[in-house]
């Protein structure tokens, strides 16, 4: 009779008799995973979250069922009777950006200009301060129209309801303020706070005019019945050259989708981070248990229990255990987008729904369980060969054995599996490989440099303070912390290091370098007729120069040698030549500050057929070189020009930088407007927009400084949302940190013992235990500095091209922080053993 | 009766030239120098020695504990020389009880469970039955629910005792089974331990320092320097 194979049902019984035991060795088990499975099922429902309102609400975000968006040119008669045949609806919306100036007070600002027909929106709800109907609150009262504002306007221009602007040759009385506007995340960035007035007055502001840079949208309702695609495919083949941009209700915000996309992508990999860093946690706890059970074991053993048997009780505890902890953090995870909503709905463009998501719960869980499974298979197999001659004999060697073959393979394949995973399921893989890389290199340096520090303490000179010697001893003895805490407090901090100094970086770029060497407005939409006189207006105040102006047309990539563009497989880089419009401009001579690196410049007297000059990355990225064809959209109009060369352009001078440069002889006599630059002293810059302002109604000013309080406001948002997600890491880190501060407190209490014993005084121990935490927190920190610091270069300086700025004050704090938390813990647990009792120990011992 | 002639018809242990060294970061440790003997099926037999003599270690090699670096194992007809860990578990689970001077119940198990588990290692249906018959045999029927930590050394040395016999093993052996306990307690659980032996006919091999306890045995080996005895007097002679 073949010997009985425990069966499932006897290794599940033995397992919970032996989880009776408690599970206060678990916490930090529990803790670790709950909270990385948390931080990732949040990131993941959030993102899911927003990812369908942004579906769900995909025709409120667009304003219609299709929105078709024309650039400087209203659509042909026969266009707009073909939508007006083939929609239920139709409302226009024009848009563009204007000065408007406050009646009362003379105070100017640029505005988000936008004419809206009585039908809009055509979903969703505008909401208003005022109850009044809107036929009422926009109609013409005397030569006054109705207009509504965003309340930050008020506050811009210090004015109030009933108040007046000018914009351009008319007038308007504010008559609301904007509550709720449906369609506005789906406008992009922007300038200024939106004004809203009819679409009827704008032929009395003098602002449309051919060439100048204003969008016209036709939002259509088409009925629930119609299919959309193949309304679109009919569109396209009546209208194939209209160059026009198509959005439909399935991809309302495109790029709101791709930045929350992005988002989503990179604080997932945060959150796995954290995750790997609680595993360490997961890990020393299953070890701690298991080393507690080495008795226990042998006993199975003896009484005729094989390895597998052994493996399998223990493997099912975790198992248990581990569950329990993803359980419970899924739940945490799954009530982020009640809080995330909460707090964040004045930033998001909707809030996430307060629902299950199960595809990015079960991920979550996937992960938590591949980490438990990384970092407690190797103790369990080590478990699993427990010899039974453990109960009556230490081993007289230490045992440095592999577990067998097949647990290092399954425990390789479940970290290909998170690697696979984090990398296959990004959108942007490069940066996601790149991410998963630096963070193995990360945790293999760290395990190093622990190995190192235990080494190197093992080998000083003996130091003569018996205090600084324990210290030191500490380090290196068996069972020291020093592993786990190098390991998961590195991990963490070296996260926080990179972040932060990645953040200082480009803040110091925004907030420094940019106001230093850019000019201080931008001036868009100057009528060519009037462009000399506006010269000689910015050029009459004191104290501004390099003054610059280029011609400005926009139109889209229609085509790449006949190839329509949404066909090209571009490089996900570049990809946004293709999408949307690009600024065009002509040139006789190579742009300031810029080199040909391909193909020769023309002559500058040149007449010939159409020319184009292409900046050299994005003819990479879209495959086109010297000699290739490209079309292009302009007014209505496909023009196919010929690359004459490829330019290499410098971005960071801020200066005008077009893609696509046209030869002279094609654009001239297309109708465009110019953009100008230039440059003032911080005192004269409102001289200069005073002077522009008063003169020119209809030239928008761009103050840089406002630009980049903008971009500034977003990324201090965006680096609030990686830092909450850094801080989870450094709160695994914190919690693996404890864990094993805990788990020494057995050989410390004997060692503070027996030191008072000895005649040692509790500030004497006190002293030795601080030395040795500092140390160690020294230590981690300049390591996780030395790494986080490396790692932020390599990001500014290949991946934003950016110059460096060595951020000092990160530093610091880093290497503070490290130690503050490493000694903070140190105490805690330091006075908790200095308070026992020597003589109870003693009797115990 | 023991014998030195290794391999007798009808023993239930025997060795031959047995050898065992463990590494250790000071060399190499020779613990077994080279043991013959055998015991009969059904005989006790006691095994004396000082501390370090390599009792224990004669002990885990006979019962598959621990392999012998060099000769031959035999116990209850099985060559167990080149068992690995797994297929010396179930022979262990077959033929062997074992009474340890530690007691090592499991913590988290009570009376009851601890002597089931190496039933239920063996599939046996009948394991809590027949567990709570073997405690109420060495006196603890009021105890089965108790955990190790709520029972005195002796009861807990006696509910080892059950474990090791509940499933009617060939072989008992005990090592130092009264080193953790007073005399007067240890006296009883040796008392039962011998009635289980002439009762069951088991055979019995006691690990002892108490040379009166080993002399309750059909038989005594006297153990020394990893050798016994005998053994022991002829190397000393041929120095």
């Amino acid at each position: 009779m073949s010997p009985h194979k425990a069966t499932w049902g006897d290794i599940s019984r033995f397992a919970l008799r032996e989880m009776r035991g408690g599970l206060a060795g678990f916490r930090v088990f529990i803790a670790c995973l709950a909270l990385g499975v948390a931080a990732i099922a949040a990131v993941g429902g959030v993102t899911q979250g927003i990812l369908e309102q942004l579906s769900a609400k995909g025709q409120e975000i667009l304003g219609g069922d299709v929105d078709i968006r024309l650039n400087q040119r209203v659509a042909s008669d026969e266009e707009f009777t073909y939508l007006l045949q083939n929609s239920e609806q139709i409302a226009r919306v024009m848009r563009l950006r204007a000065m408007a100036r406050a009646e009362s007070n003379q105070k100017r600002t640029l505005v988000e200009l936008k004419a809206v027909e009585d039908a809009y929106p055509l979903y969703g709800t505008l909401e208003l301060s005022s109850t009044e109907p809107r036929p009422q609150l926009f109609e013409k009262r005397g030569d006054i129209w109705g207009a509504v504002i965003e309340p930050t306007l008020m506050t811009q221009l210090g004015v109030d309801i009933g108040d007046v602007l000018a914009v351009g040759d008319t007038r308007y009385e504010i008559r609301a303020t904007i509550t709720v506007e449906p369609d506005k995340s789906n406008e992009g960035f922007q300038l200024g706070p939106t004004l809203m007035v009819p679409h009827s007055s704008m032929e009395e502001t003098g602002l449309v005019r051919l060439g100048s840079l204003i969008r016209h949208h036709y939002r259509l309702r088409l009925g629930s019945e119609v299919d959309v695609d193949a309304w679109l495919e009919d569109l396209n083949a009546r209208f194939p050259d209209a160059g026009w941009r198509i959005r439909d209700r399935s991809n309302g915000a495109p790029g709101i989708r791709r930045f929350i996309d992005q988002m989503g992508m990179f604080l997932t990999l945060v959150g796995l981070t954290a995750l790997t860093v609680g595993g360490v946690g997961v890990g020393n706890a299953v070890r701690g248990y298991l080393d507690q059970r080495t008795e226990t074991i042998a006993t199975f053993k003896v009484l005729g229990a094989d390895g597998s048997t052994v493996f399998r009780i223990y493997v099912l505890q975790i198992a248990i255990i581990a569950a329990a902890a993803i359980v419970l953090g899924l739940a945490l995870g799954t009530l982020a987008p009640l809080f995330v909503s909460q707090a964040l709905k004045d930033v998001l463009p909707v809030a996430p729904e307060f629902k299950i998501y199960p595809v990015q719960l079960g991920l979550a869980a996937v992960y938590g369980l591949l980490i438990t499974a990384v970092f407690s298979l190797w103790p369990l197999a080590k478990a699993r060969d427990i010899p039974a001659a453990r109960l009556f004999r230490q081993l007289v060697a230490p045992d440095k054995s592999w577990p067998a073959q097949r647990f290092v393979i399954a425990t390789g394949l479940a970290i290909a599996g998170i690697v696979g995973l984090a990398i296959g399921l990004a959108e942007d893989k490069t940066l996601a490989a790149g991410f998963v890389a630096a963070a193995i290199g990360a945790f293999a340096l760290l395990r190093g440099a622990a190995v190192l520090i235990a080494w190197g303490a093992k080998r000083l000179p003996r130091v003569r303070s018996p205090l600084a010697r324990i210290a030191v001893a500490n380090l290196h003895r068996p069972g020291a912390a020093t592993a786990a805490v190098v390991l998961s407090l590195g991990l963490g901090l070296t996260l926080f290091a990179a972040l932060a100094a990645i953040e200082h970086n480009m803040s110091a770029e925004v907030r420094q370098r940019i106001p230093d060497e850019a000019p201080a407005f931008f001036f868009v939409d100057i009528q060519p007729f009037e462009l000399e006189e506006f010269i000689e207006t910015v050029a009459s105040v004191e104290g501004t120069g390099e003054f610059r102006s280029v011609p400005s047309l926009r139109g889209p990539v229609m085509a790449v040698n006949g190839v329509p563009a949404d066909e090209i497989d571009a490089d996900p880089n570049e990809a946004w030549v293709l999408r949307g419009d690009r600024g065009l401009t002509y040139s006789a001579s190579v742009p300031q500050g810029n080199r040909v690196v391909a193909g020769d410049w023309w002559p500058e007297d040149y007449a010939g057929a159409p020319l184009i000059s292409l900046e050299e990355e994005a003819a990479r990225g879209i495959g086109a070189k010297v000699g290739d064809t490209i079309t292009l959209g302009v007014l209505g109009n496909e023009i196919t020009a010929k690359i004459a060369n490829l330019r290499a352009l410098d971005w960071s001078t801020f200066g005008f930088n077009f893609v696509i440069v046209f030869a002279p002889g094609t654009l001239e006599n297309a109708p465009h407007t110019h953009m100008a630059t230039v440059k003032a002293k911080g005192d004269v810059e409102q001289a200069v927009f005073d002077a522009v302002t008063a003169k020119y109604s209809g030239v928008s000013v761009i103050r840089m400084k406002e630009v980049l309080t903008s971009v500034s406001d977003v990324l201090s948002q965006i680096s609030s949302a990686v830092r909450v997600t850094a801080v989870v890491t450094i709160l695994a880190g914190v919690l693996v940190l404890a864990g094993a501060m805990a788990a020494g407190r057995r050989a410390r209490v004997y060692d503070s013992v027996i030191l008072k014993v000895l005649g040692a005084t509790r500030s004497n121990v006190l002293a030795a235990y601080l030395i040795e935490y500092a140390l160690l927190g020294l230590v981690t920190g300049i390591i996780a500095l030395a790494l986080g610091t490396l790692a932020a270069w390599f990001v500014i300086t290949t991946v934003f091209e950016g110059a460096w700025v060595t951020p000092f004050t990160t530093m610091g704090l880093t290497i503070t922080g490290a130690i503050l938390v490493t000694v903070g813990f140190g105490l805690v647990l330091t006075w908790r053993v200095l308070g026992v009792k020597a003589g109870r120990v003693l009797a115990t011992v | 009766m023991v014998s030195t002639s290794p391999e007798r018809k009808g023993a239930a242990i025997t060795l031959d030239d047995v050898h065992l060294s463990l590494p250790s970061e000071a060399g190499e440790v020779h613990i077994l120098r080279g043991i013959s003997m055998a015991v009969e099926t059904g005989q006790s037999v006691g095994i004396v020695g000082p501390s370090g003599s390599g009792k224990s270690t004669m002990m885990a090699v006979m019962t598959g504990l621990d392999k012998a670096t060099s000769g031959r194992v035999h116990v209850a007809g099985e060559d167990i020389t080149d068992l690995d860990e797994d297929s010396l578990a179930l022979f262990r689970r077959a033929h062997v009880g074992i009474v340890l001077q530690a007691f090592r119940l499991i913590p988290t198990m009570t009376a009851l469970e601890n002597v089931a588990v190496p039933l239920e290692l063996a599939g046996r249906k009948d394991a809590f039955d027949v567990a709570e018959a073997e405690l109420k045999a060495v006196g603890l029927g009021h105890r089965l629910t108790h955990y190790p930590a709520q029972l005195s050394g002796g009861e807990q040395q006696r509910v080892a005792l059950a474990r090791a016999i509940a499933p009617e093993p060939g072989i008992l052996f005990a090592d130092e089974p009264t080193g953790n306990l007073d005399t007067t307690t240890g006296a009883q659980v040796i008392d039962i331990m011998f009635k289980l032996h002439s009762e069951r006919g088991m055979t019995l091999v006691l690990i002892t320092h108490d040379l009166s306890l080993a002399a309750r045995c059909d038989s005594v080996i006297e153990m020394r320097d990893g050798l016994k005895v005998d053994a022991a007097f002829d190397a000393i002679a041929a120095q």
